[in-house]
């Protein structure tokens, strides 16, 4: 299938800054791809030349068959943004500000009205509808915005952040919803800087820093990516004979094998899942008996350390 | 079309969000005409102006007409201080349609704030003239008002798409309406222009406002013959700032 979003070197800068630099990047139709990266990562600028808000400085977008340098116009009317910091004139309420999005989006009045008393319902701020937005939390600010995509349902959706403020019942309405966007046949791009969010919510994500795409694969692929990134802990009722370890490091994704404890031993390795049963039999074969194990597997915020050398927190401060 | 005529009606229900700022404002006008116009009216020589109160009140009308037109920018330019100007460009619709809704949703603004001064001009006029405008002299000082409206509108988009300080803005506002004012016959005829500030003359015959003020007052009162260069002078003003409005919100996505 070809790919929705095509980037080819997409630069832009700003007078000397370079917020986003020669990115490449394929979107395909009906995926979500997470944008990942710190504050000034060039998420932003990104989407918003996606968007055609920015032109690009070098290269360009392909939104579908169209190039956003020459066809900014039909461009456009593939793509729905909702943006970090919600959109709204203070004298806005959040019906005014649907409807009126609807309006321009072209969708007929019944319509409109179906589905943006859907969308405010589900998110609950259907009892605030007719209130204007200073008068409005952060969180239903935001919510405001993320509905004008959920009521406009574009073939290409980009959420930029879309539950910063938002509460945890309100963040798992709005992750819902949002696959159920790409269900119907959306494709979602959704720039965030919380991992969790990235990881439960796209099928591949892009990690970006400094206006560079560093790497872009499926979470799981990434996670595996950093050599001894998945950590097993195992326990024995007794001490550790000596030649555990040597046998441990002879599984091939074994990376590392430290002795954490008197009694215990922590395997870094690759695809923990793949080495387990060798782990198993090996301790069977030894007539060990473990207390315990335990999995763990790195974060993204390991993926991200591992490319950047920082983590997300470190990069933000920087 | 729709898309141009939502543009236009969120800009206008905008607007009268403010109706109670608007009655104060327009009541200031009307202060300003019989109060100040009317003690004026006793102090300027009849060799000049024959009555300051009547000269007065037409040219008060286009000077309401191009305040109330110019607030649209000041709502561009809020837009583009708080990034919402991100938003409009984002929206499925292109950027012509964009600039022309704003533009056209200020001209109305405009038309819509004069209407009543228009109404308290044309019983002034009356009163003092004793006729009332035919149908087509009407339609022509709507049509001249609307697109001094128009102009006006574009005017101050441009200039508040022009940068995203509020003080440069406000600044450049405030130039724009000590200039626009100063050299008009708003407030006193041309001929007292070209006797005292020679060469402000030309400034003032070409400006807009004056060609505003001038047509209204020749065919409400009937003082001087309304000609085509007054009318033409309005169109290009509307034209010109209309363009230069749709240009300055192309090239905000060049940044």
């Amino acid at each position: 299938m070809a790919p929705i979003i095509r980037m080819v070197g997409l630069t832009k800068r700003f007078g000397g800054f370079t917020a986003v630099d020669r990115l490449d990047l394929e979107v395909e139709e009906g995926e979500i791809l997470g944008l990942l990266g710190p504050n000034g990562a060039g998420k932003t600028t990104t989407i918003l030349m996606l968007a055609t808000v920015l032109k690009p400085t070098e290269g360009t977008v392909y939104i579908g068959p169209y190039d956003v340098t020459k066809e900014a116009d039909k461009a456009r009317r593939l793509v729905g943004v909702a943006f970090q910091e919600p959109k709204l004139l203070w004298v806005d309420s959040p019906w005014s500000v649907l409807n009126w999005h609807a309006k321009v989006c072209g969708l007929p009045s019944g319509e409109r009205r179906r589905r943006i008393r859907w969308v405010l319902e589900e998110l609950g701020i259907w009892d605030v509808r007719f209130k204007s937005a200073h008068s409005l939390s952060g969180g239903t600010r935001k919510r405001v915005e993320v509905a004008k995509i959920l009521v406009q349902r574009p073939k290409i959706a980009i959420f930029d952040e879309p539950t910063a403020q938002v509460d945890v019942v309100g963040k798992h309405k709005i992750w819902g919803m949002i696959r159920e966007l790409r269900d119907e046949g959306s494709t979602i791009i959704l720039a965030t800087n919380e991992l969790h969010e990235a990881d439960v919510l796209s099928q591949r994500i892009a990690i970006m820093h400094r206006g560079k795409l560093l790497v872009c694969d499926e979470p799981r692929r990434l996670k595996d990516s950093i050599p001894g990134g998945d950590v097993v802990e195992v326990s024995f009722e007794g001490g550790v004979p000596e030649m555990v370890t040597e046998e441990l490091r002879r599984i091939p994704t074994v990376v590392e094998v430290s002795a954490a404890r008197q009694n215990q031993v922590k395997i870094y390795l690759n695809r923990a899942e793949e080495a387990l049963p060798r782990i198993a039999e090996l301790l069977l074969r030894l007539g060990l008996q473990a207390k315990s194990m335990r999995v763990s597997e790195p974060s993204l915020d390991d993926v991200f350390a591992h490319y950047t050398g920082l983590t997300i927190e470190e990069a933000q401060r920087r | 079309m729709r898309a141009l005529l939502a543009v236009v009606e969120r800009d206008f229900r905008y607007f009268l969000r403010y109706r109670w700022w608007i009655a104060g404002m327009v009541s200031m006008n009307l202060a300003d005409l019989f109060i100040m116009a009317l003690v004026y009216a006793r102090m300027t020589n009849p060799d000049v102006v024959v009555d300051y109160f009547v000269f007065f009140a037409p040219g008060l009308t286009v000077t309401a007409a191009f305040a109330a037109a110019f607030m649209i920018g000041r709502e561009v330019n809020m837009e583009l201080r708080r990034e919402v100007t991100h938003y409009m460009l984002s929206l499925p619709i292109e950027r012509w349609k964009l600039a022309a809704g704003r533009v056209i949703s200020g001209g109305i603004r405009g038309v819509a704030y004069v209407a009543p001064l228009l109404a308290t001009t044309l019983a002034i006029t009356n009163a003092y003239t004793g006729r009332l405008p035919t149908p087509p002299e009407l339609l022509t000082v709507l049509a001249v008002l609307s697109s001094l409206c128009l102009g006006t509108s574009g005017l101050s988009i441009a200039l508040a798409l022009s940068t995203k300080s509020f003080e440069k803005y406000v600044t450049a506002r405030s130039v724009v309406y000590y200039a626009l004012f100063f050299c008009s016959t708003v407030f006193y005829p041309l001929s007292l222009v070209e006797r005292v500030f020679p060469p402000l003359a030309i400034p003032a015959r070409l400006n807009p406002v004056s060609c505003g003020a001038d047509l209204s007052r020749a065919l409400l009162l009937g003082w001087a013959e309304p000609t085509p260069f007054m009318l033409v002078d309005v169109l290009l003003y509307a034209l010109v700032f209309g363009l230069l409005a749709a240009s300055s919100y192309a090239r905000t996505t060049r940044k």
